[in-house]
């Protein structure tokens, strides 16, 4: 303490001036007096969160942790790579988390749109996948108007930017758009063209860059395809569970507003045309026509093929003048397409080098001259120009331009179809000389294509048109003999083709099956074609079926899908004169056990309206039902009387309504007393050769739906009848087992026996000698084994007779309940009376040897005796 | 009174019933029409064409006043006629021949005013709109068209139809049209075993109805809430049109429910709109009556031996036994009061039909009152008023 006082005084002592202000190391000069308060005090310290360490649990985010606002946050990031990972990241995150894109889509829209006119290709590029990979799809089902409006503003500016590739890639994102949503063009549609305009105009880089010209095309094609060119064709929808009355709800059509843009549309035409003029040296510069400048070319020419279109059958009913195509079509744009387009046909090539190359010069010049055929009438071509496209046209039916290889016959299946259309009219319209080429070509093309390829159908939709008259009703007899010759040609081929085609093409089966039946409805204006038509039926037999050395060989008939089924069975009505080969062919398809009951009944009601219609001769008719009737094969032979409805097991219900459906079909063919007559013998003849129980049955029935009472049935049928119904009756007692137990399985099976007993009750009320005769013959055969019995002694005879008599008695017993038999068997008291004997005596011998089971008969004697 | 009129294919005459009593009436003798061969001509008399053998060149046309059963006039159109209609006047009958024409003919004097080739196979009926405006034909070729009355009858050119609907794959059975003239509903039935609904307006197929079995009659409920459909397997089936249908159904969509009585093909129906009655013809001969609501049968008339194929209901004047007036005053052999028969051939020295067509006014003492219409005489009135007013307004 003292010490440390002392120096103190000595330095006080010091002057002022020398004063050594002695500063210790690590001490801070004392803040001067004016400095501020820096100083910042805190309780807590609190720093800002940082990704990598904090818990996402619960929130979605991408492979790398990222959330999704994040990587939107990250999308105009300043260095590329970046914006293109957090692009990648976005997708990922979506594939995860599907919801996630769904809630916030407005969101990653917005955010996303600005990328798409970004400088990095790589990032334009990524950005284009995500939105045709996820972003499109997932957001296509809701209101699309407002996603597609905030990205269309971006997609404009992006088309103007001054980059050609950012432009380029625009006219890709907008093909996205449209894919997805195709009413935007409509939309747009003035603005868009205007783009394309400006884009094509610039011609100076696309021909070294054809893969971009080529994409931005594909979109211009795609585009302009969704003009409506066209006449709006009926729509086929119809009101599922609707009301019929209800109110449409009221939406806009989606093609109105197109008319304002033809004069846009005829701009971007001149510059595809003009696009297409400076391909033509680059073709005849180049060694061979490659891929991309083919596809380039290829674009061009379907864009004005379909502009051309839209111009010609578009309906402009919005625009002001009246005739759109006297308004459309100014004379720069008619010269120019015929001079620079037309004017270049056909395209050849100079060198020929490859196959391909031929193919892909055939495909130009068909597109050409599709737009040639669209604009015939409107540019009167002189007759030079005509016969050189005619020509053409007549090489490309006949296959002659087109390279034989595969490919080459693939792609001439493909395009030569959209030739077709044309044929038709151009048939009326050219020389004789030329309709016949035409036809000629065309009938080649008919034969030699595949029969399930698309070009097959498009010949059939044209052999329709020109076969069947539409609209007009002018019937004239004589049309030009040449038509004729082809028409009679193509008419034949159908029920060939038919079989060809097989079960294997039901659609195409269908196709021509619609055909004929239009040819049946509609041939009788023409006698000729009627008569082909009349013809078709001796081949279409081998469509249904055929027998050969006692076969049956079933046809495509059986295997087609109902709906054809039904077609071919419409055909059927409309032949005029039925032949009996085909009435045969048909009857061996419906004792087919495989054809579906619907089917059956289907075939017999048109063949009972054909022969309404005159069209059947009633002796064939008559016949076809008898046929169905005695050889329909019923399965199971045992009638088990539970399982009826169950058409897996049995086709017993389906034989019931069959018999059921040929007696309303007979008793409406005319006088029943003249059928009767008619069928009688036949059915007789049918019935003594001992048919199956259910189509013995169901003769009889016939039999009485047509007789009367009293009967009249011949003498000889009654004998015949009385012969044949105690083994029938017997049959039938022997072949539904009696049940014992519950009363539901025994009334079903007096049910079961009783559908067979009645038609003999019918015939028993009909006619007492009948009866008379039937229970003679019964008692005849019991004593007849009563007295046979003496004789052999076989075991096995002596169970035969002993079931035989157990029959005979519940046969009696089933007669007995029912009240009406009953009394008119108490009419025979003397028959009833012998049967009795022989039963009793039966009995007696058996008790006599001893048999086991005698209880039974027993009782039933004990029964009827008492009856 | 309102009567039941019946016909059949085999010669049973025409059936006459009274629909509020059941009480028979006088029976017209030697009638077998073919399906839609009859028809009550403006409520005056009846015709129908008739079955002839097949081979018969020419058709068969046959009028009868109500008083007499007899038939009284005798017509041989140029081939046979199977379905005819008139129009709701009586002025004009329209006939459908078995090579696809339509043939038109002018009531009061019999003419042919035209004959156009319509179908390319048989014409199977022929429906007249309630207001005449449309004539609506089916045929044997599935082919169902619609024609409008007035270009049918002032063109001399042949002609296009409105509109051609091909949907069906057989031959139409019938055909029935909604309310609302022009923008109405038709129902067309067929052999292929559908029904199909058509909207007139739009000219498009609106709903097709696959029954269980072919359908040769429908009629329509007055509120267009369901039609009934008659076929083959005895039932009258129930189809909804505006009215709600469960999509788990026995017989197939669109059908609600059915009437049955387990008896043989139903042929031909009517519906009484007065009396909310449903009438049924059958194979069997009976003509059933039905009330729709409690779906039971009321009555039961017996027509003949073979099978009912035409229905009418008519509300027939009261007075039958005076002889009609007759403003064209035609001589005639007996003093009846029908129009001559119809001709043969369209007369081509005539000169302009339009100026010559008259509408035969039915005599209006015979009319219930109900059925006179005022419109016309309104809208004069109106117009007459309208102009004085104005005129009266331009002279202030």
């Amino acid at each position: 303490m003292v010490r440390s006082k002392a120096p103190s005084k000595k330095q006080q002592k010091k002057g002022i001036d020398f004063k050594k202000i002695k500063r210790k190391l690590g001490r801070k000069l004392p803040p001067p007096t004016n400095a501020t308060n820096t100083e910042i005090k805190s309780k807590a310290i609190v720093l800002p969160e940082q990704s990598v360490a904090t818990n996402k649990e619960g929130l979605a985010v991408s492979k790398k942790g990222l959330t999704l606002k994040e990587l939107l946050q990250q999308t105009s990031h300043h260095n590329a790579k970046v914006r293109r990972d957090a692009l990648m990241g976005i997708k990922d995150l979506v594939l995860k988390h599907p919801a996630e894109l769904r809630l916030h889509r407005y969101a990653v829209i917005e955010k996303l749109r600005e990328r798409i006119s970004d400088d990095d290709k790589v990032v334009r590029e990524a950005l284009y996948q995500l939105f045709k990979s996820e972003i499109f799809p997932g957001c296509a089902e809701d209101n699309q108007g407002l996603f597609i409006s905030l990205v269309m503003t971006y997609i404009f500016n992006a088309m103007t930017n001054l980059s050609i590739d950012i432009r380029l890639m625009a006219f890709r994102f907008f093909d996205l758009v449209v894919q997805y949503h195709p009413p935007c063009f409509s939309l747009y549609a003035e603005k868009i063209l205007q783009s394309y305009e400006d884009i094509l105009r610039k011609n100076q880089f696309y021909l070294e860059d054809k893969g971009k010209l080529k994409s931005t095309l594909y979109g211009l094609v795609r585009c302009l395809s969704l003009l409506p060119s066209k006449k709006p064709g009926c729509q086929k929808n119809i009101l599922g569970e609707r009301k019929i009355h209800a109110f449409e709800p009221d939406l806009p059509t989606e093609n109105t507003g197109f008319s304002v843009i033809i004069k846009k549309l005829k701009e971007l035409v001149l510059v595809l045309i003009n696009c297409f003029q400076d391909f033509i040296p680059l073709l005849n510069s180049m060694p061979q026509l490659d891929a991309q400048s083919f596809d380039c070319i290829l674009s061009i020419l379907q864009s004005i093929d379909i502009a051309v279109r839209f111009f010609i059958y578009g309906n402009h009913e919005e625009s002001p003048e009246a005739n759109p195509l006297q308004v459309t079509w100014d004379q720069t744009l008619l010269s120019g397409l015929s001079k620079k387009l037309l004017g270049v046909f056909p395209l050849y090539p100079k060198h020929h080098l490859s196959v391909k190359e031929d193919d892909r010069y055939f495909i130009l010049n068909i597109v050409i001259t599709e737009i040639f055929l669209h604009l015939r009438e409107w540019i009167c071509p002189s007759a030079n120009v005509f016969a050189k496209f005619l020509e053409f046209m007549e090489n490309a039916l006949l296959g002659k331009t087109c390279s034989s290889t595969r490919s080459g016959k693939a792609t001439w299946e493909k395009h030569v179809p959209s030739l077709l259309p044309f044929i038709p009219k151009l048939v009326s319209e050219v020389t004789t000389d030329w309709q016949s080429h035409l036809l000629e070509a065309f009938t080649k093309t008919f034969r030699d294509c595949n029969p399930e390829s698309s070009l097959k159908l498009a010949c059939l939709s044209m052999i329709e048109e020109m076969l069947i008259p539409r609209g007009d009703m002018h019937y004239t007899e004589a049309s030009d003999p040449v038509a004729l010759d082809y028409q009679t040609i193509w008419i034949r081929e159908l029920p060939l083709l038919l079989i060809l085609l097989g079960d294997k093409w039901p659609s195409s089966s269908q196709v021509v099956l619609h055909l004929l039946l239009r040819l049946g409805q509609f041939a009788c204006w023409n006698s000729s074609l009627i008569w082909e038509y009349e013809n078709t039926q001796f081949a279409l037999c081998e469509f249904y079926s055929t027998c050969r050395e006692g076969n049956i060989y079933y046809g495509p008939f059986m295997r087609l899908p109902r709906d054809s089924q039904e077609l071919s069975i419409c055909c059927l009505y409309y032949f005029s004169n039925f032949s009996t080969l085909l009435l045969k062919a048909i009857t061996s398809c419906c004792l087919c056990p495989e054809l579906e009951p619907y089917v059956l009944f289907r075939i017999i009601e048109v063949v009972h309206a054909a022969y309404k219609a005159g069209h059947i001769q009633f002796a064939d008719h008559i016949s076809f039902f008898i046929t169905l009737l005695s050889r329909f094969k019923v399965y199971p032979e045992n009638i088990c009387p539970v399982k009826e409805s169950d058409v897996q097991i049995s086709n017993c219900g389906t034989f019931k309504s069959l018999t059921c459906m040929v007696c309303s079909c007979l008793s409406q063919m005319g006088d029943s007393s003249v059928v009767f007559r008619i069928l009688e013998k036949a059915i007789l003849d049918l019935i003594s050769l001992k048919p199956q129980l259910d189509n013995a049955c169901a003769m009889l029935r016939v039999l009485i739906m047509l007789d009367s009472k009293p009967t009249r049935l011949s003498e000889q049928s009654i004998i015949a009848l009385s012969n044949f119904l105690p083994g029938y009756l017997m049959d039938v007692v022997h072949c539904i087992p009696e049940v014992d137990g519950n009363e539901v399985a025994v009334s079903n099976h007096v049910q079961t026996c009783r559908y067979y007993l009645l038609p003999c009750f019918f015939l028993f009320d009909r006619s007492n000698q009948l009866v008379k005769l039937f229970l003679n013959v019964m008692g005849s055969s019991l004593t007849d084994s009563s007295l046979s019995l003496e004789s052999h002694n076989s075991t096995q005879y002596v169970t035969d007779s002993l079931s035989r008599m157990n029959i005979t008695v519940s046969l009696l017993l089933l007669i007995y309940k029912d009240v009406k038999v009953q009394k008119i068997m108490s009419l025979f008291r003397t028959e009833i009376g012998s049967i009795m004997q022989s039963i009793a005596s039966l009995q007696v011998w058996f008790c006599s040897v001893n048999f086991s089971s005698m209880k039974s008969p027993y009782l039933c004697k004990q029964n009827l005796k008492y009856v | 009174m309102d009567v039941v009129i019946a016909s059949s294919s085999i010669d049973g005459g025409i059936g006459c019933w009274d629909l509020q009593t059941g009480a028979e009436q006088l029976r017209y003798k030697t009638c077998a029409s073919p399906p839609h061969g009859l028809v009550s001509v403006g409520r005056r008399f009846l015709a129908s064409s008739q079955l002839r053998d097949p081979s018969a060149t020419s058709g068969h046309v046959l009028y009868w006043s109500w008083s007499k059963p007899q038939a009284e006039v005798k017509s041989f159109p140029a081939e046979p006629i199977k379905p005819l209609a008139a129009d709701s006047e009586g002025s004009y009958i329209v006939g459908g021949g078995s090579s696809g024409d339509i043939y038109l003919w002018e009531v009061a004097t019999g003419r042919l005013l035209k004959k156009w080739h319509a179908h390319y196979r048989a014409v199977t009926c022929l429906v007249f709109s309630e207001d005449n405006s449309l004539v609506i034909s089916g045929s044997d070729d599935g082919c169902v068209r619609v024609w409008i009355f007035d270009d049918v009858r002032r063109q001399q050119a042949s002609h296009l139809y409105e509109y051609s609907f091909t949907e069906h794959t057989l031959c139409v059975t019938d055909i029935i049209m909604g309310y609302g003239g022009g923008s109405a509903i038709i129902v067309s039935a067929s052999e292929d075993r559908t029904c199909k609904v058509w909207s007139l307006s739009r000219g498009r197929l609106l709903r097709n109805i696959v029954f269980p079995s072919i359908i040769d009659a429908i009629a329509l409920d007055p509120g267009e809430h369901v039609f009934y459909a008659g076929s083959r397997d005895g039932k009258i089936y129930i189809a909804a049109l505006n009215a709600e249908s469960s999509p788990s159904n026995s017989y197939g969509l669109h059908i609600i429910g059915s009437l049955s009585d387990h008896s043989k093909a139903v042929t031909c129906l009517a519906y009484s709109t007065e009396r909310n009655l449903l009438l049924s013809g059958s194979e069997d001969g009976m003509v059933r009556v039905w009330d729709v609501k409690t779906q039971n049968i009321i009555r039961m008339f017996r027509h003949a031996k073979g099978p009912v194929n035409n229905i009418l209901i008519v509300s027939r004047p009261l007075s039958l036994g005076r002889a009609e007036s007759n403003a064209q005053g035609f001589s005639r052999r007996h003093g009846s009061s029908l129009p001559p028969p119809l001709e043969k051939y369209a007369n081509s020295t005539d000169e302009d039909m339009d100026n010559k067509a008259i509408i035969n006014l039915p005599a209006t003492s015979n009319l219930p009152t109900d059925a006179s219409y005022l419109s016309s005489q309104l809208i004069n009135d109106h117009i007459k008023e309208l102009q004085q007013q104005g005129s009266s307004a331009a002279v202030e």
